[in-house]
């Protein structure tokens, strides 16, 4: 490969990078504009766990519990004096950690996150080291001992060709 | 002659990576305290008490804020749930242990997702005579954060949740609970 085609082939990897995470980030940030009160309910049920209840959600939940979160839910949302966020937080501030879906991206249980990016990154670093070291050793020269050994053969193959 | 490289040991160095990782987490876990008492934990502990503002069954108004100045012990009950029945005598032998101490705590039933008929027939056979308030929207448990009953909680007399006891109450632990929270606070 050219030293041209090595460089064009290096920013088109680059700018193919930057634009997964430059949609990645428009897509997570955007706006998805206004949402009725039951949207948010909804949203903000699907979001805690009903505490009661092994791997139910308070949206699909049929528990006590549960029931008397979603309308506390729908009550906070009625009222519009707290947001999706602090509704949430009003929640865990009452049932402990436990009681959210999605774990949180501070403390320890940040490491929900960040610990499978960190295995990524590691991984594709590791696999970028083996690669370039198989590609410098694998240079396509021959060595002395293979040189050796062809010049043997050949030599071998020239005294039996002159025998015949 | 090319000479060879050397190739870098990259299997024991990942290896101990991992090694330290888990002996990390190990250690995480070993270390994370264990509950020895009977006491659930909760977020609200040490915190001032939700707002609780509703009716009784004779319908007079109750506000928790007005009850400032006493221990008040806050029974989550339904009278279907089996637990909460079993737990009965002990909160009938700490209502009356109470009458005989200085200033005694005032104790509630907070109804739990359940008929005022029913709770009214539940305590006209098995006695207590201790107010009882509705939480017909649920929005005292969830303020609590009370997810199954039964559950008892106490709060000091200036209004900060000191007490949370989830699941059926043991002999003589209300009784011993209050005495070592007067104690350590204050009567």
């Amino acid at each position: 490969m050219s030293a041209k085609n090595k460089f064009n082939n290096k920013y088109s990897w680059i700018f193919m990078a930057a634009l997964a995470s430059a949609l990645l980030i428009f897509g997570g940030l955007r706006d998805s504009g206004p949402r009725s009160q039951q949207d948010r309910i909804d949203a903000i049920t699907m979001r805690l766990a009903c505490p009661t209840c092994q791997g139910e959600s308070v949206y699909v939940s049929r528990a006590s519990a549960a029931e008397a979160i979603r309308a506390e839910v729908a009550r906070q949302v009625g009222s519009g004096l707290r947001t999706d966020d602090e509704t949430i937080a009003y929640i865990e501030q009452r049932f402990g950690s436990e009681v959210l879906l999605l774990p949180r991206s501070s403390g320890i249980d940040s490491l929900v996150w960040a610990l499978p990016i960190a295995a990524l990154i590691c991984g594709a670093a590791a696999l970028g080291v083996v690669f370039r070291k198989w590609r410098t050793a694998d240079d396509g020269a021959a060595s002395a001992e293979d040189s050796a050994l062809v010049e043997a053969a050949m030599a071998s193959k020239n005294v039996t060709d002159l025998d015949a | 002659m090319l000479s060879e490289k050397k190739a870098k040991p990259v299997a024991p160095i990942a290896a101990t990576v991992v090694g330290i990782v888990l002996v990390c987490l190990l250690l995480v876990l070993v270390s994370a305290k264990p509950n020895p008492s009977d006491n659930a934990e909760s977020p609200l502990l040490g915190q001032p008490a939700p707002a609780v503002v509703t009716t009784t069954l004779e319908d007079k108004p109750f506000d928790l804020a007005r009850r400032k100045g006493s221990w008040v012990v806050f029974n989550f009950f339904n009278s279907t749930c089996v637990p909460c029945r079993a737990e009965h005598p002990q909160l009938l032998t700490f209502a009356q242990n109470q009458l005989s101490t200085d200033n005694p705590a005032e104790m509630y039933t907070v109804i739990n997702d359940d008929d005022d008929s029913a709770v009214l027939a539940f305590f006209a056979e098995n006695k207590g005579d201790w107010q009882k308030i509705r939480d017909n929207d649920g929005s005292i448990a969830v303020a609590f954060g009370v997810a199954k009953v039964p559950e008892t909680w106490i709060i000091d007399p200036n209004g900060y949740v000191r007490l949370r006891v989830a699941g059926q109450l043991s002999d003589g632990l209300l009784d011993e609970q209050l005495s070592l929270l007067k104690v350590q606070f204050g009567s």
